[in-house]
């Protein structure tokens, strides 16, 4: 069987475009697809049961078992953490946002890592943003700031900018201009008409006197910006300028080197200023297929986009204190629930070492790094391959993941669906 | 009236890094005789729970009650929230949120402070004798104006984003400030006698002073000249121009990344 516009279930690019074929329920081959998402499609490593540790061993026992285990540890917790919920669909979202706030828990989401200071900048002054369609069709400029699409993002230049034909671009290789902006010289920089290397944490003062050259204020810029000569930022504030619609896409460069929410403040800024002349957006680069819709649903949910404590019974949100990293450093959570991330492989010592030292449950379809810092393992079915659902892409639009495979596991919604009943259960038991 | 209240030690709760929730602990609320509840994680307990709470004379206005904290305090959240008058010693450490929103009244705190000190703090005081977190004297996330009135002393260090959003009051900070001292700055007085970094960026208004040097300074500000302040010479500069503004920042000492 053959099914075409796939969905990738892998990066914020969710290129719906891709072409399986499978034959007696297992995928055999995969097209129009980027390395990345190939390995997702046909990988076949999974974990078979529930798993929980007993005696320091660990033992297969029943889904039951495993949602009983999970419902005690969450509803005896006072501060219990929900942790993750990029790699799943909205409508599982949803039911993890009703459990926060059914037992007073703090849920927050890979965003917390990633993109957290873009939600903050924007929250701060908005977002002049577009759909990738817009850019694809009309931008004659592209900056890529503090981002490497190439590695990340790899199908991104392809289908949106760079090498995409667009319908108002005559020729996409001689009619788009380039700009690339990065500490060191990427792969991504040798594709640039322009390449502007900033000495680290430099981002927000080159960002700054861009934005005073756009102005007309060129002559307060001194003659070099954090090891950018004066002559290269006016010779990119004119290219900007002349652009007839320009689009800036950025990424963890800016947003987690030092500064964090003002430099994506400032860049925002930069498109604000440049928008009085011409036609600008600004996207961020975007990491999990569905880290946007985390934001999407726990916004229309609870009125914040991730990091949110519901311990009072209402909404509190502040990243810096409600966000799961600094959470965790300070050995607050006594319960921790992770969903669809793998938290174990990306975070800081310390704060892997009180997930361990606290009673811990996984929901995933694969052994990874954090299945050793568990007490309990749920597998489920894999979303966007063997479950449908919904997903946002890295530009807020909602596209419909298929289902090509059969499977006999149970999906991340039904699972939390159980853990919330088991939950009313026990509190109605006393 | 006297209030004191001290707490205990937390070793034999059940978690004992988990924050108190204690935005109840104000002049307002013993004035109005309230029952004092905080939030330890998800539950509701009673003050008396977490803290041995001593209450001697009367009061016949907010401001006749001083409230001292003793004990372990450094996890106590939102002490002094929207206080309206009477006074707040802590003689140790305090949490977070500590002055939220406070329109009148003093605090006073004799350690340190942890972040969002006197957050969009509208009047009254806070002297901080020890060092203060992060976003001291700041706003909230996406707020428009931080600080509004009233006036924050801290004898030691603060750490970034100090004074974020500010658009009124005074602010000394005697020690140095981490980065983005005065990011956004609106309006009010803030002086650092110390060093900072990345000072002032996209102000629209207000006057900063830094006595000591003003590191990464940010590249859109106009140089105005020198000009004597209180016997020293203070660099004069406006801006930030990348955002139109027209705030004062006058430093002893300043460095550009080149
Ligand atoms: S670019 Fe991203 S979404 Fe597109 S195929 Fe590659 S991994 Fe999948």
């Amino acid at each position: 069987m053959e099914s075409r516009d796939v969905p990738c279930p892998f990066c914020g690019c969710l290129c719906d475009d891709v072409f399986v074929t499978v034959e007696n329920n297992r995928i055999i081959g995969v097209e129009n697809c980027c390395t990345l998402g190939n390995a997702k499609f046909l990988s076949k490593k999974r974990l078979k049961h529930p798993i929980m540790r007993k005696n320091g061993k660990w033992v297969e026992v029943t889904y039951e078992e495993a949602i009983d285990e999970t419902a005690r540890i969450l509803s005896d917790a006072m501060r219990p953490l929900l942790y993750g919920w990029s790699g799943t669909i909205g409508e599982a979202q949803v039911v993890g946002v009703h459990l926060a706030e059914e037992i007073g828990a703090l849920i927050d989401s890979t965003t917390s890592v990633c993109h957290n200071p873009s939600i903050l900048a924007i929250q701060e002054v908005g977002h002049p943003g577009c759909t990738l369609g817009q850019v694809k069709n009309r931008a004659d400029l592209v900056v890529y700031w503090g981002c490497n699409p190439i590695e990340a993002h790899p199908r991104h230049m392809s289908r949106y900018t760079t090498y995409a034909d667009g319908y108002f671009i005559d020729n996409t290789a001689s009619d788009r201009t380039v700009i690339v902006v990065d500490i060191r010289r990427s792969e991504g920089a040798k594709v640039a008409d322009e390449f502007v290397q900033v000495k680290p944490g430099g981002d927000y003062l080159v960002l700054s006197a861009l934005r005073a050259m756009v102005r007309g204020k060129s002559d307060v810029v001194p003659e070099s910006v954090a090891g950018v000569k004066k002559v290269q930022l006016q010779r990119v504030a004119d290219l900007m300028m002349k652009a007839k619609f320009g689009a800036v896409f950025f990424g963890l460069g800016i947003t987690m080197s030092r500064g964090k929410y003002k430099n994506v403040r400032n860049a925002i800024e930069l498109v604000s200023e440049l928008n009085r002349r011409t036609k600008f957006t600004i996207s961020a680069m975007r990491g999990h297929f569905n880290v946007y819709g985390f934001n999407e649903v726990l916004t229309w949910m609870a009125g914040y986009p991730f990091a949110v404590d519901f311990s009072r019974g209402i909404a509190f949100y502040n990243p810096g204190e409600t966000t799961v990293i600094d959470l965790l450093e300070r050995r607050e959570p006594d319960a921790c629930l992770v969903v669809a991330s793998d938290p174990g492989a990306h975070f800081p010592k310390s704060t892997i070492e009180h997930m361990a030292a606290i009673p811990t449950v996984q929901i995933d379809p694969c052994v990874n790094a954090t299945t050793a810092l568990c007490q309990v393992q749920i597998p489920v079915a894999i979303t966007g391959i063997e479950v449908a659902g919904t997903a946002y892409r890295m530009d807020g639009v909602p596209i419909r993941m298929k289902k090509v495979l059969e499977t006999e596991f149970p999906t991340d919604q039904e699972i939390l669906e159980r853990i919330v009943i088991r939950i009313r259960e026990i509190r109605a038991d006393g | 009236m006297n209030v004191t209240i001290t707490f205990r030690n937390r070793r034999n709760r059940r978690n004992p890094f988990i924050p108190i929730e204690a935005e109840m602990i104000t002049p307002d609320a013993f004035f109005n005789n309230k029952e004092i509840c905080v939030g330890e994680g998800n539950r509701t307990v009673h003050l008396n729970e977490l803290a041995d709470v001593g209450i001697e004379g009367t009061a016949s206005s907010v401001d006749e009650i001083e409230i001292l904290i003793r004990g372990d305090a450094s996890l106590v959240k939102r002490v002094g929230e929207y206080m309206t008058g009477g006074t707040i010693t802590i003689e140790g450490s305090i949490g977070m949120h500590c002055g939220n929103f406070m329109s009148g009244g003093r605090i006073e705190i004799l350690g340190s402070a942890d972040g969002w000190l006197g957050r969009e703090m509208q009047g009254g005081e806070i002297l901080c004798h020890g060092d203060c977190g992060d976003y001291c004297a700041s706003g909230y996330r996406g707020g428009r104006r931080g600080m509004r009135g009233g006036s924050v002393e801290v004898i030691g260090s603060v750490g970034d984003f100090a004074c974020e959003h500010i658009a009124g009051g005074d602010v000394l900070i005697h020690g140095n400030t981490g980065d983005f001292a005065c990011a956004e700055m609106k309006g009010g007085t803030v002086t650092i006698l110390g060093d900072t970094s990345r000072v002032c960026a996209n102000m629209s208004n207000g006057t900063c002073y830094v006595y000591g040097c003003a590191a990464e300074m940010i590249p859109t500000f106009e140089k105005r000249g020198t000009i004597n302040h209180e016997g020293l010479l203070f660099h004069h500069f406006r801006g930030d121009v990348a955002n139109r503004g027209n705030g004062d920042l006058y430093t002893a000492r300043f460095t550009y990344l080149q």
